[in-house]
């Protein structure tokens, strides 16, 4: 289905379900949008993006304003905005904003406009948008980031892994080995920060463990949990630093460009800001799937791309910004490109081209089909809340980073890992019951 | 005959009193009060981060709050880290104070540069602490490599880096250095003003009288700037009490809890975490503690004057 088509059927959806928009942009004189988005990790993505939304904006007849924050700004700018009600028409941020979900605009008409166009999206971004409990769409997901595994190569053929760690076992003996030979540990975040509570979930999935079940009952407290928090522990032990307990989120990129790591969970976009620097040493760095546990291999999309449209927002405005959504989608292909293949589509059908990226990445990787390894991401990515769904509970649980915490303490031998997790479920029961006393998250049968 | 002027509001005194204290009323009013009560009315509902409308929940969030494990500790950690960096302002300002109240050369450069900390942007000067106390790339720790404190062999730690802010201890430890290194400069300022307003011929009849520095320090000076000393206590304990920025941006509470503090946790729970109920009561959990403060330190004060 080319380009054309899929744009026809999504004017033809959006008409059916009254969006009120069109493509020769029939909005008032003086409509006008704004959106509110991240500096973007890889910044050739923010210098196309300000172009094709002034682009958009003069075909549409609507003025369009874009500002970039640090992604640590943006949700607290949303909270402003929507208590002031008023501000930017679209706000994108990296993870679900369900607890924000009275504030914003339910976005099923564009949702489904989308699928209807696009085919089935994946998993990850279903789940970043969409709860369950209220039957409402608060966001609409563009793309998703793979977190892959970076790794030394030479490090790991060293020490006997060619082609980097597969498993949680390989990564502990591989690791530790590189580590007492050559004193580069391993990179693997324990800190209240945000690589860190992706890496340690990761972990924590792959044994077995998880915050909270299908239903949205916290089951942390298991023996698949403690058993994964023994492994990090151990991992942090016997081929880590102490400097994983102030990890932050430059962490994974500094460590890796200057050489000093052997293996990290991140995005491409550290091996993005190597092969600017030093193409030798990025040639050096090999990309593998979400390692192994005893139960499977799971890893967490890096970040999301959301856009959320508040409710203050009316009339041709919203129409307008509901358009530019879908518009941006329809163009994902040059999403992927200019984000240096960054953000993979929610849609896998608007990039047709992506395969043969991976293939061979238009960026120059040595060798250039570094990235073949992602083409197996929708097997190994979940969501925040996997296997339940992404609640306000499950976000403020990340937002008190309880999870790295709870693996740094017995790391650093103040608890047992026992004791740890059991705390640490208690925490996450207050507030699980905290958000479904407000009727946002369900559950609670146990 | 006496000339009788015709009335004029102004030459009442209470009329111009609250004239002159509107300016300051209608700014505590609209900058404190007004936020101050909506964060109580925030407490006792169930609003969220997308949902303002006020329902009443009573005591709900207040008591979830101190249920909650974590926020105990980070409350015992808020009133420790005050009270120790406290203890390090107070003794650092005087010093400061008596040293740039004497007369030397370059007094004004170093009471320029003394001052810089206090002046500087709290969020800029604290990404300039960031650096200097980097896990991995700290200036600090590379003077100490090169000096054979750190690496093999060297006194301090085998590592190559003492890992700052990675440290459950030094974490601790920069954090209340960073706050010391910020808030000595106002205490001095203040301490400085009152030094200066000692009148100069009560250290006259003292030293005529035969009194040496410390006994002057001790038995004169100290005893009649105290009540200015309590309010720099105050201001101090206070901003440091509710501040959140030197935490965010070093350690974001880390490691583990060991520099989570109260404004950083209200921060995350209300803003990050969209619980805005239960982060405004875990912010007034600080009210009780800071009122009662604040009384007592200004009727100590009030006290010494009278003296």
């Amino acid at each position: 289905m080319n380009r054309a088509i899929r744009l026809l059927i999504v004017l033809s959806i959006l008409a059916a379900l009254g969006v009120g928009v069109n493509a020769q942009g029939d909005y008032a004189e003086g409509t006008e949008i704004s959106l509110l988005q991240w500096s973007h990790f890889v910044p050739r993505y923010d210098e196309w993006f300000d172009v094709y939304a002034a682009e958009w904006g003069e075909a549409n007849g609507v003025g369009v304003t874009v500002d970039h924050v640090n992604f640590t700004e943006i949700f607290s700018t949303l909270a402003a905005e929507i208590d002031a009600g008023d501000g930017h028409t679209i706000v994108e941020v990296l993870f679900s904003p369900a607890s924000y979900i009275d504030g914003l605009h339910d976005l099923r008409d564009i949702n489904e406009a989308a699928a209807a166009a696009h085919g089935e999206r994946t998993s990850t971004c279903h789940a970043a948008s969409y709860l369950p409990i209220n039957d409402t769409y608060y966001a609409y997901t563009h793309g998703y980031v793979p977190d892959p595994g970076d790794y030394d190569i030479a490090l790991w053929t060293d020490a006997g892994y060619p082609e980097g760690p597969k498993t949680y076992d390989d990564l502990l003996e591989g690791g530790r080995a590189i580590y007492e030979a050559t004193g580069i540990p391993v990179g693997i975040g324990m800190s209240p920060e945000l690589d860190s509570r992706m890496a340690n979930r990761a972990a924590i999935w792959s044994f077995g463990g998880s915050i909270q079940d299908e239903a949205e009952n916290v089951v942390l407290n298991s023996e698949e949990t403690v058993a994964a928090v023994k492994y990090l522990a151990q991992l942090q032990n016997e081929a880590m630093t102490d400097e994983v307990f102030g990890w932050t989120a430059a962490s994974n990129n500094q460590a890796l460009i200057a050489g000093e790591v052997s293996y990290i969970l991140n995005s491409n976009s550290a091996y993005r800001s190597l092969q600017k620097i030093d193409e030798a040493a990025a040639a050096n760095i090999g990309f593998t799937p979400a390692l192994a546990g005893p139960a499977g291999a799971y890893a967490s999309s890096h970040v999301w791309q959301i856009y959320v449209i508040p409710k203050y927002v009316e009339g041709d405005e919203l129409a307008a910004a509901k358009q530019f959504i879908l518009d941006h989608t329809e163009n994902y292909s040059d999403v992927t490109y200019h984000s240096e293949l960054y953000n993979f589509p929610c849609y896998p059908s608007t990039v047709a081209e992506l395969d043969g990226w991976l293939e061979e990445d238009p960026w120059g990787s040595q060798p250039p089909n570094k990235f073949e390894v992602l083409k197996t991401v929708n097997d190994w990515s979940v969501h925040l809340g996997f296997p339940g769904v992404t609640n306000p509970a499950v976000s403020q649980v990340f937002a008190e980073s309880i999870i790295p915490n709870m693996v740094a303490q017995v790391a650093l031998g103040e608890q047992t890992a026992e004791d740890a997790v059991a705390a640490a479920h208690e925490r996450i029961e207050e507030i699980f019951a905290d958000w479904r006393a407000r009727g946002m998250v369900g559950g609670g049968d146990m | 005959m006496s000339l009788r002027l015709p009335a004029f509001p102004f030459d009442n005194r209470r009329v111009v009193g609250a004239l002159f204290l509107a300016p300051a009323l209608l700014y505590i009013l609209l900058i404190v009060g007004f936020p101050f009560l909506l964060a109580i009315a925030f407490g006792f509902s169930d609003v969220t981060v997308g949902n303002t409308d006020l329902n009443f929940v009573g005591f709900r969030n207040f008591e979830a709050v101190w249920d909650n494990a974590i926020f105990r500790q980070v409350f015992e950690t808020t009133i420790r880290f005050t009270l120790i960096s406290q203890v390090f302002i107070l003794l650092f300002a005087n010093i400061l104070a008596i040293i740039f109240t004497q007369d030397f050369t370059g007094k004004w450069f170093a009471r320029f540069i003394f001052i810089l900390p206090w002046a500087t942007p709290v969020s800029l000067a604290m990404i300039g602490w960031l650096w200097m106390l980097d896990t991995k790339y700290s200036p600090i720790d590379y003077l100490l490599l090169q000096t054979g404190f750190l690496g093999p062999g060297g006194i301090l730690s085998k590592d190559r880096n003492l890992f700052w802010l990675a440290s459950p201890d030094l974490a601790q430890i920069s954090v209340i250095f960073v706050q010391v290194w910020r808030m000595t400069p106002l205490a001095t300022v203040i301490l400085m003003a009152g030094l200066s307003s000692i009148p100069t011929d009560i250290l006259d009849q003292a030293e005529v009288d035969g009194s040496r520095f410390m006994r002057t320090l001790l038995l004169i000076k100290l005893p009649l700037i105290l009540p200015i000393m309590v309010i720099a206590l105050l201001f101090s304990m206070i901003t440091m009490f509710g501040d959140m920025t030197v935490v965010y941006v070093l350690t974001r509470g880390g490691p583990v809890d060991y520099t989570r503090v109260l404004g950083l946790y209200s921060f995350q729970v209300g803003i990050e975490g969209g619980n805005l109920a239960q982060g405004a009561a875990i912010s007034l959990f600080a009210f009780p503690l800071l009122l009662a403060m604040a009384i007592f330190m200004l009727r100590t004060a009030s006290r010494a004057e009278v003296r």
